[in-house]
């Protein structure tokens, strides 16, 4: 590999390692800096949510296959791994591979039927929801394994690596740190299928007519997408130590990822991150400041910020750059003809 | 006689109760320009898309370099090397028109960059090089036909097909149009779907003509024109009998 096109802020690789070592250079100092719990709860979050955004991008983002029902993957994990944690003492670390197994496996139940038949746009998006709403049912009525909807906790035994449970802040914020980077790099490493994506995205026809294996390509993000969502769903559970169906399996989550992409950039290695920086902390800050006077007024917020982002920013904030570039290249353009004229 | 490179066998499909295509066999020789004309309707894309299977057939067969290729996805084709355009130009439109060639070309390379060094020389050929970070969807007409070619090639085919890529080209454009694809006959093998009978003249091999989905004529491009069955095709029956 050449280490110095890497390096090169000029290069887009360059300018991605850049921000790559920047966030995580700026996430190593809030380890040890005294910033107090509260904001490193909202980098945290922030992180998980950048990093889940990042896997639900790499299927829908890429392919253009808006599933808004993701939190169906990252539910069927978060239980199995509690649950594997709760009967059988699994260390979580492999509690976590199993979910993802396991939701790949319900992916590959809804994906293969749907891209094999050529399922697409609101018909995909609708079968996506379908698959979330009936996890969500089988986790609420099957209450000996899942306690229902009163949630399952997780219990806390003592500060452990192997156990995936911490004390402090700072190894969870490492541990989705480390999360995110894979998720980034794995996205950057696989360049051929993030071209063969957005070809299938623009014209699947065009796409197979250039030798691109529509169908096999379509899986292979999405099982990737849900074994990615689902390792977060292990860490969403160890972090919080607590899941109930409607938090985990419901549409706000779903929507969030979606959402969050958007705003950034869909369809971009970085856009979900900036998606989640941008969003996260706003809508956390909304909501303690305006939650407790006007409660509403922050998802209200968050609304509109969402209609002028799609009205005026359809590719994301990661679009601005190139989009002022391009508005002074013309305005030069423009100005170099007129003084020729003159 | 040059070597066969592709075999239409007695192939077949319908549309419910409309036969679109009814026993069409014709053969491909290798570097030839094949010319497939016929009236609206006559099923010349339902070949093109049969062959390359976005149709599948209902009978029949189609040999390529001897092998059937019936049953196999529309990528692998292309990847054996038969390559097609569509009628209506289909860009990426998302997608700078750097990397549509991209896309093309990442079929027969190893590695990304390698696709990468191969696409400057393809922009060049159908001069899009001029427009290389423009995005696809914003191009026009001539320089979308241009792309849906350049990015045909890209694959680097050995059987190239082309659907309807004069359509809406200004006179001097279709000059330009058919030197190129005179040119690439010495790399590849070409079946061209056309309309604009001076093209079919100029750069025709042999003509294949359709009808109501069934083969009419064959033949080199004059005789074919006189073919009586043929003008019926196109003008009617009072026309052939004047």
């Amino acid at each position: 590999m050449n280490v110095k096109k890497l390096i090169n802020t000029k290069t887009q690789d360059g300018r991605m390692f850049l921000a790559l070592g920047v966030v995580t250079v700026i996430l190593l100092v809030c380890c040890v800096a005294p910033i107090g719990i509260y904001n490193k709860h909202i980098i945290i979050q922030t992180m998980f949510y950048a990093y889940m955004a990042t896997a639900w991008n790499l299927m829908c983002g890429y392919t253009g296959r808006l599933s808004l029902g993701h939190s169906a993957y990252i539910a069927v994990a978060a239980y199995t791994s509690l649950i594997l944690y709760r009967s059988f003492d699994l260390t979580p670390w492999l509690g976590m591979l199993a979910g993802g197994v396991l939701a790949m496996a319900l992916m590959l139940l809804i994906a293969f039927p749907c891209f094999r038949f050529g399922l697409k746009g609101p018909y995909f998006t609708l079968a996506s929801i379908a698959v979330m709403e009936i996890t969500r049912y089988l986790l609420t009525s099957m209450r000996e394994l899942t306690g229902g909807s009163l949630g399952m906790s997780l219990p806390y035994v003592k500060d452990d690596l192997l156990m995936f449970q911490f004390d402090d802040k700072e190894p969870y914020l490492l541990i989705i740190l480390i999360f995110w980077l894979a998720a980034i790099l794995l996205l950057w490493k696989m360049e051929r299928t993030r071209y063969y994506l957005e070809a299938i995205r623009e014209d699947d026809d065009a796409a197979a007519a250039l030798g691109i294996s529509v169908n096999k390509n379509l899986i292979k993000a999405a099982l990737l997408s849900a074994f990615l969502v689902a390792l977060g769903g292990t860490f969403y559970v160890q972090y919080y130590r607590y899941v109930d169906p409607t938090t985990i399996c419901g549409s706000t989550m779903a929507l969030n990822l979606a959402l969050i992409t958007i705003i950034g950039g869909s369809g971009t290695i970085l856009g979900p991150t900036i998606g989640a920086i941008l969003v996260i902390p706003i809508s956390e800050l909304l909501r303690t400041n305006l939650g407790d006077k006007l409660s509403g007024l922050n998802l209200f917020v968050y609304g509109i910020l969402l209609i002028v982002m799609i009205i005026y920013m359809p590719k994301g904030v990661i679009s601005i750059p190139g989009v002022l570039k391009h508005k002074l290249a013309a305005r030069s353009a423009k100005e170099a003809r007129g003084e020729g004229n003159g | 006689m040059a070597e066969t490179i592709l075999q239409v066998q007695n192939i077949s499909k319908s549309f419910g109760g409309l036969k679109a295509t009814n026993g069409v066999s014709f053969d491909l020789h290798q570097n030839e320009i094949l010319s497939i004309i016929g009236p609206n309707g006559a099923g010349k894309s339902t070949l093109f898309n049969l062959i390359t299977n976005f149709y599948r057939i209902d009978e029949g067969d189609i040999l390529y370099k001897g092998k059937s290729i019936v049953g196999l996805m529309p990528d692998q084709i292309c990847k054996l090397g038969i390559t097609r355009t569509f009628q209506v130009a289909k860009p990426f439109s998302g997608l700078t028109i750097f990397d549509n060639i991209l896309v093309g070309c990442l079929s027969k390379s190893a590695t990304v960059e390698e696709a990468r060094s191969k696409v400057d020389g393809i922009l060049k050929m159908v001069k899009l090089d001029k427009k290389a970070d423009e995005m696809g969807g914003r191009l026009t007409t001539l320089e979308r036909k241009r792309l849906e070619l350049g990015k045909a090639l890209a694959t680097e085919p050995e059987v190239l097909m082309l659907d309807e890529v004069m359509t809406g080209l200004k006179p001097h454009e279709m000059e330009e149009m058919m030197a190129f694809i005179m040119d690439l006959k010495k790399r590849m093998t070409i079946v061209v779907v056309e309309h604009v009978m001076k093209v079919i003249n100029t750069i025709s091999d042999r003509v294949i003509v359709l009808d109501h989905g069934t083969k009419i004529a064959e033949g080199i491009p004059q005789e074919v024109m006189n073919d009586p069955q043929v003008i019926e095709a196109y003008l009617g029956r009072s026309a052939s009998h004047a």
